[in-house]
């Protein structure tokens, strides 16, 4: 491996002292991006597991890779398909790569100035959760985002989603659904509709008209598209959330390293495939009479279950609460989809709906807990005075 | 005496390399030997000896000052060597070096295991994990006749040839309450005595238990039937930085200069040949890798210890630790390429790849990353098997809520419990400094 003694050394020689101390957590952020830092053990566990938050973090960010290369792909696929525009699929990939770029790095700038901002005010290190949400932001909105509107709903998913309440880790919300719940409420035009989904061009935010699977139902009609495109995603939607398939990949990834729950996981999916039956017996109309299975392929539900739901920090935190949790998310989205059909996509307010939930799934989970210890308290102390009565009868 | 058999399916077998082999060297001639007060939980130490005393094997050193009829006795006859005391001027050691043989106590027949006794202060309470009470009444006492621990002892091969002293021991311990003895199957910490107490008879608010080492069992057994204080422990020494891990039979709280000077003789072990290594230090841990207490090269045995792992310091940068594929580091997770290999391997196939493929990984002492808020959460209850919320007893302690641990359950667990949830935390949180800390609350309120 490469000699890195001349970074090491470096970094030794630049750490901020005295009156530029108060630089110490942008400091700690580029350093231990460096190097996995040199600190040991000081008291309890004198050997520590090598997985730490970076490692985590970073497993997300992989995960959601193949989600991200194939809705680059599908966006120049899209204008090309619309267009007829006779592109190879490299182009039709070329074209979407450019067409994200601005927007990954506006979301990135963004929010990890003002989480850079907040750590050093507030004299903590910075966090690296904002490397998967920064992330995320921009694969769940419309191509045609106008940037400014991005870099909005990123500053107050930052500040109001997450930094208000003390940073990674305290907020109650998912800050990627926050911004994306920002973008929905403040700017419908730009959110929903025909004519947002697919770019027109390489640049600006004109548009071309198409329509996605969820609002073609939301306006009356079946969907266009059949059940094997939005398996494989070349249907027009937010950019990389069209693919259930590269979704899938992503999921192993979560699953088989354990980042992501797999109760949360598999809950929401049974959630939403009940309620798509429950529906499918009433079947009053056409949308009831959608086959169950088209709930998960359609919108933003296989990525919402997969990288959303199972956000550590905002979902249930005890196994027993996950399933309640996501089987709440599953049947709520599809309620949703079905029944407003003002909001043509329930996965986004039912994930944040239980999000301000979880605490309270929790609470009761625990309770339960509680009160089963609290019984065996008065168990034990009424066993001990009849044994005491015994003795002395 | 009930023993009984259990099965604990949730924990995790660290794989540390330097398994001690099963060979003892007979060390019980070393000449120092210390009494650690602050071992003992909830014991005030008053000093009862002077620099240059004599001292016979059994005699007081130090008595405390709440419940004077609890003392610490000296290990071996001599004299005081020295008296060492750190911050505020807390008693830390006192240290005495073995002269003649002489035992104090009587040596009738008709001996009974009493606060009086030298080998009083082995039995410990729980909750606290502080020296038995006298005056309470334990619902029961337990035994753990196997250490899951990394590296730590066989007790049926620790125990060879004292079977009669522990029995003798059980019949004394049995005066005060059931003696629950304890064989545990599965990963740990289905060893640890909280573990086996939580599956047979958890603890309850305004209830106590005690517990005992196996190996003090019998060191009660034999003070029993010859009336001699003569505390001894087979104790493993192992670890990766250990030159040659096995087993020393030494009297309790020896020097461990003897043995770490053997061990250590040559530092230069794989993962200190690479380029980054200036520092080629070793940690000397008596006690359990997980949970023990760091010692100098020269320092002594722990109170209750019953082996001492030697691991590498690892106070070295690792240039984008984070993105390296880590064949070699150990992981509970599976978020490294070494942890992945594992267990994809299947299960018939694994102990053949881990003896032919040396993936052995590097362990040292390294953090491996750095302090962070808890976000992850749901691998604390794969390795925590009680019926008690880890994460949010953990958050109830951070927050100092007394009540709310009381109603988690925090009488049921000791620092050792959460030994696991420490080691495979990814937010590097001291979780054992915190539960100590929450429960030394609670028992300075229970005591005043």
């Amino acid at each position: 491996m490469m000699n890195m003694k001349w970074l090491e050394q470096w970094f030794e020689k630049i750490e901020p002292k005295g009156k530029w101390s108060w630089l110490g957590s942008t400091y700690e952020a580029f350093h231990t991006f460096a190097f996995t830092p040199k600190a040991v053990t000081r008291a309890g566990a004198h050997i520590r597991d090598a997985v730490d938050m970076k490692r985590s973090i970073i497993i997300v960010v992989i995960a959601l890779i193949p989600a991200l290369l194939f809705g680059m792909w599908n966006i120049g696929y899209q204008t090309a398909m619309n267009t007829d525009a006779d592109w190879n699929w490299f182009y039709m990939w070329w074209f979407g790569f450019l067409r994200m770029l601005p927007l990954i790095a506006v979301s990135y700038i963004v929010g990890l100035a003002i989480e850079f901002a907040f750590a050093q005010y507030r004299g903590h290190e910075v966090n690296e959760g904002f490397l998967a949400t920064g992330l995320l932001i921009p694969m769940i909105v419309p191509v045609t985002t106008p940037l400014w509107q991005l870099a909005l709903a990123v500053a107050f998913a930052v500040i109001i989603g997450k930094e208000v309440f003390g940073g990674s880790g305290m907020n109650f919300l998912n800050p990627a659904l926050v911004a994306r719940a920002f973008l929905f409420f403040a700017y419908p035009t730009h959110m929903s509709g025909d004519k947002v989904w697919i770019a027109a061009d390489l640049w600006g935010s004109d548009a071309i008209a198409g329509a996605t699977p969820m609002g073609e139902l939301a306006a009356g009609a079946m969907p266009t598209a059949s059940a094997l495109d939005m398996l494989i995603g070349t249907i027009p939607g937010s950019t990389c959330e069209t693919s259930v398939i590269a979704i899938a990949l992503g999921a192993i990834l979560l699953l088989f390293t354990g980042i992501a729950s797999w109760r949360i996981m598999l809950s929401v999916f049974l959630g939403g495939g009940a309620m798509g039956l429950l529906f499918n017996a009433i079947g009053y109309n056409d949308y009831m009479q959608l086959p169950f299975y088209y709930h998960f392929l359609m919108g933003g539900f296989a990525f919402g279950a997969v990288f959303m739901a199972t956000d550590p920090v905002t979902a249930a935190q005890t196994n027993c609460g996950k399933w309640i949790y996501g089987l709440l998310i599953g049947s709520f989205a599809v309620l949703l989809r079905v029944c407003n059909p003002a909001y043509p996509e329930g996965m986004m307010l039912s994930i944040l709906l239980m999000n301000c939930l979880a605490p309270l799934i929790d609470h009761c989970v625990v309770a339960r807990n509680i009160k089963r210890r609290a019984s065996r308290t008065s168990l034990t102390s009424t066993t001990s005075t009849d044994r005491k009565e015994a003795h002395n009868g | 005496m009930e023993t009984h058999n259990i099965i604990i399916k949730k924990g995790l077998d660290v794989p540390l390399p330097g398994i001690p082999e099963q060979h003892t060297v007979d060390l019980r001639s070393i000449d120092l030997y210390a009494v650690k007060p602050a071992d003992v939980v909830g014991f005030t130490p008053r000093l009862s000896v002077a620099e240059g005393d004599t001292v016979e094997a059994g005699q007081p050193l130090v008595v405390d000052k709440r419940d004077p009829r609890l003392f610490l006795p000296s290990p071996v006859g001599g004299t005081v060597h020295a008296i060492v005391r750190g911050d505020k001027r807390k008693l830390l050691e006192v240290i005495v070096k073995h002269g003649n043989t002489g035992y104090a106590g009587s040596c009738s027949d008709t001996r009974q295991l009493s606060p009086e006794s030298p080998v009083w202060w082995m039995l410990r309470e729980r909750p606290f994990g502080s020296i038995a009470d006298p005056d309470h009444k334990p619902k029961g006492i337990f035994v753990s006749l196997r250490d899951t621990n990394p590296l730590a002892p066989d007790l049926d091969y620790a125990l060879k040839g004292r079977e009669h002293e522990f029995e003798a021991g059980v019949k004394a311990l049995e005066t005060f309450g059931e003696v629950h003895c304890v064989k545990a199957e599965g990963p740990h910490p289905a060893g640890n005595v909280g573990t086996q107490i939580a599956a047979i008879s958890p603890i309850s608010k305004g209830e106590c238990v005690w517990t005992v080492n196996a190996q003090d069992v019998a060191n009660i057994g034999r003070w029993m039937l010859t009336g001699q204080y003569r505390p001894e422990r087979v104790v493993a020494v192992g670890g990766p930085a250990a030159k040659a891990p096995k087993y020393y039979r030494l009297s309790v709280g020896a020097c461990l200069k003897l043995i770490t000077d053997v061990q250590l003789m040559d530092t230069s072990y794989p993962s200190l040949t690479s380029s980054t290594s200036l520092n080629s230090s070793t940690r000397i841990i008596s006690g359990s890798p997980l949970s023990g207490t760091t010692v100098a090269p020269d320092g002594f045995l722990g109170m209750y210890d019953q082996q001492v792992s030697l691991i590498p310091e690892g106070d070295q940068y690792e240039f984008m630790g984070w993105l390296m594929p880590g064949l070699k580091k150990f992981s509970f997770s599976r978020t490294f390429l070494s942890g992945m290999v594992r267990d994809l391997t299947p299960k018939p196939l694994r102990r053949l790849a881990a003896d032919s493929c040396p993936l052995t990984a590097d362990f040292n002492t390294n953090l491996h990353g750095s302090v962070r808020p808890f976000l992850f959460t749901g691998s604390f209850e794969r390795v925590f098997p009680f019926d008690i919320y880890p994460l949010q007893l953990i958050k109830a302690c951070i927050v100092g809520d007394v009540e709310l641990q009381e109603q988690l359950g925090i009488y049921e667990v000791e620092p050792e419990d959460f030994a696991l949830c420490e080691f495979i935390d990814p937010s590097k949180t001291e979780i054992q400094t915190l539960i100590r800390e929450a429960l030394e609350v609670l028992r300075k309120e229970a005591i005043a």
